[in-house]
C-alpha cells in the first residue's frame, strides 16, 4: 500500500477540502478531540490511579475499570472520528511530520495494550491476580496513553 | 478606559525580560503549553467522569458522593496545574491575549463554570442522604452536570481559538467585535 498516495488523496477529498477551507469548523473539531481526550484520559487514570491505590481505594478495581472502559470505548471511537477529520486537512504536513508517526506507532501500541492485554487481564477477579502484575499494567497504561497525547501536541510544534 | 488600563498591564508584563525569555524559548514555551493541554486528562477527566455520574450514565453502581469526593483531589490537583500553567501562557504573550476576544470569552465562561460548580456541590452536599445510591441522581443535579459538561466544553473551543487570528486587533472587521476584543486605537495588536 502506499501510504504517501493515501496522504495525497486525503488531502485532496471532500474531507480534507472542508478541514482546510473552514478554520471554525477545524477549531470545533479540535475542541472535540480534545475533549474526548480528557475523557479518555480520565477513564484511564481513574483506572490506573486505583489500580496504584491511589484514587478510590474504598471502590472494588473490578468496578472502577469496567465503569471506565465503557467510557473508553465511547472517547477513544470520538477521538479517532475527529483525529480523522484533522489530519485530512493537513495530510502532507502530517505525512512528513516526524511526531504525527510517533504518536501513530504510540496509539497503535495503546490500543492494542487495552484490548490485548490490559482489558483480557482486568475482566478477571483482581483479588486473584498478583498485586506486583496491576500495578505494572497501572504504569503501562499511564506510560503509552501519555505518550500518545504528548506526541499529538508536539505534532503542532514541529 | 478599562481596556487602556489592561492594555498598558499587559505591555508592562511583555516588557519584562522573563515574558520575552518564556515566548522566545521554544522548548519551555511549548512545554508549558503541553503541559496545559495534557493536564485536561486530570482536571476535565476527573470532571467529566463526576458529571458522567451526576447524569446517570457512568459508574452507576458506585454512590454519586463517593465518586464527587474521592475524585476531587485530583481534579483540584489537575485545576491548580492548569491555573498555573495557563497564567505562565498568558505572562509569555501578555498583549495579544489581552486584546483577544476568545480569551475575554474564557475568562467570562471560567467564572460562569465556577458559579455553576459551585451551586452543584450545594446541591450534591443538601440531596446526599436522600438519592447517593441511585443510578440517576435528581433533575437538578443532571442540570447542574450537563452545564458543566457544555461550559467545560466551550471553555475549550475558547482556548484553542487564542491561537487563531480570525479576529485580531487591527484587521478589518466590525466595531463590535473591536469593542469585544477592547481593542484600543492607535496600538499594534502585537
Amino acid at each position: 500500500m502506499d501510504v504517501m498516495a493515501f496522504f495525497t488523496w486525503l488531502e485532496g477529498s471532500t474531507l480534507g477540502h472542508i478541514a482546510k477551507s473552514y478554520g471554525g469548523v477545524y477549531a470545533m473539531a479540535q475542541t472535540v478531540h480534545l475533549a474526548s481526550m480528557a475523557l479518555l484520559g480520565g477513564t484511564v487514570l481513574i483506572t490506573d490511579l486505583r489500580l496504584l491505590n491511589v484514587a478510590l481505594r474504598d471502590v472494588p478495581s473490578n468496578v472502577v475499570s469496567e465503569g471506565a472502559h465503557k467510557w473508553f470505548k465511547v472517547a477513544l471511537a470520538v477521538i479517532l472520528l475527529s483525529g480523522v477529520f484533522m489530519v485530512a486537512g493537513v495530510a502532507m504536513k502530517a505525512y512528513y511530520n516526524d511526531f504525527y508517526w510517533a504518536k501513530m506507532a504510540a496509539l497503535a501500541t495503546g490500543i492494542l495494550f487495552v484490548f490485548a492485554v490490559k482489558r483480557p487481564l482486568l475482566r478477571k477477579d483482581h483479588s486473584l491476580l498478583p498485586p506486583w502484575l496491576l500495578k505494572l499494567v497501572a504504569i503501562a497504561s499511564i506510560t503509552v496513553w501519555f505518550t500518545v497525547a504528548a506526541c499529538g501536541r508536539w505534532i503542532g510544534f514541529s | 478606559m478599562l481596556n487602556e488600563v489592561l492594555l498598558t498591564f499587559a505591555q508592562w508584563l511583555g516588557a519584562q525580560q522573563w515574558s520575552t525569555g518564556l515566548h522566545e524559548s521554544f522548548y519551555m514555551y511549548n512545554w508549558i503549553e503541553t503541559t496545559h493541554v495534557l493536564t485536561l486528562t486530570v482536571f476535565l477527566g476527573m470532571l467529566f467522569v463526576i458529571d458522567l455520574r451526576m447524569l446517570g450514565v457512568a459508574l452507576t453502581d458506585v454512590p454519586a458522593s463517593k465518586i464527587a469526593e474521592r475524585l476531587d483531589l485530583p481534579m483540584m490537583i489537575g485545576f491548580t496545574v492548569m491555573i498555573i500553567t495557563g497564567l505562565l501562557l498568558f505572562y509569555a504573550i501578555p498583549v495579544r491575549t489581552t486584546q483577544s476576544v476568545w480569551f475575554r470569552l474564557k475568562v467570562i465562561l471560567l467564572i460562569a463554570a465556577g458559579i455553576n460548580a459551585w451551586i452543584f456541590r450545594n446541591r450534591m452536599k443538601a440531596a446526599k442522604p436522600t438519592w447517593d445510591l441511585d443510578p440517576v441522581p435528581p433533575k437538578n443535579v443532571r442540570i447542574g452536570a450537563g452545564l458543566s459538561l457544555t461550559l467545560w466544553i466551550a471553555i475549550i473551543f475558547a482556548g484553542r481559538a487564542i491561537a487563531y487570528d480570525w479576529f485580531d486587533c487591527g484587521k478589518d472587521q466590525s466595531a463590535f467585535l473591536n469593542w469585544a476584543a477592547g481593542c484600543v486605537a492607535d496600538v499594534a495588536a502585537h
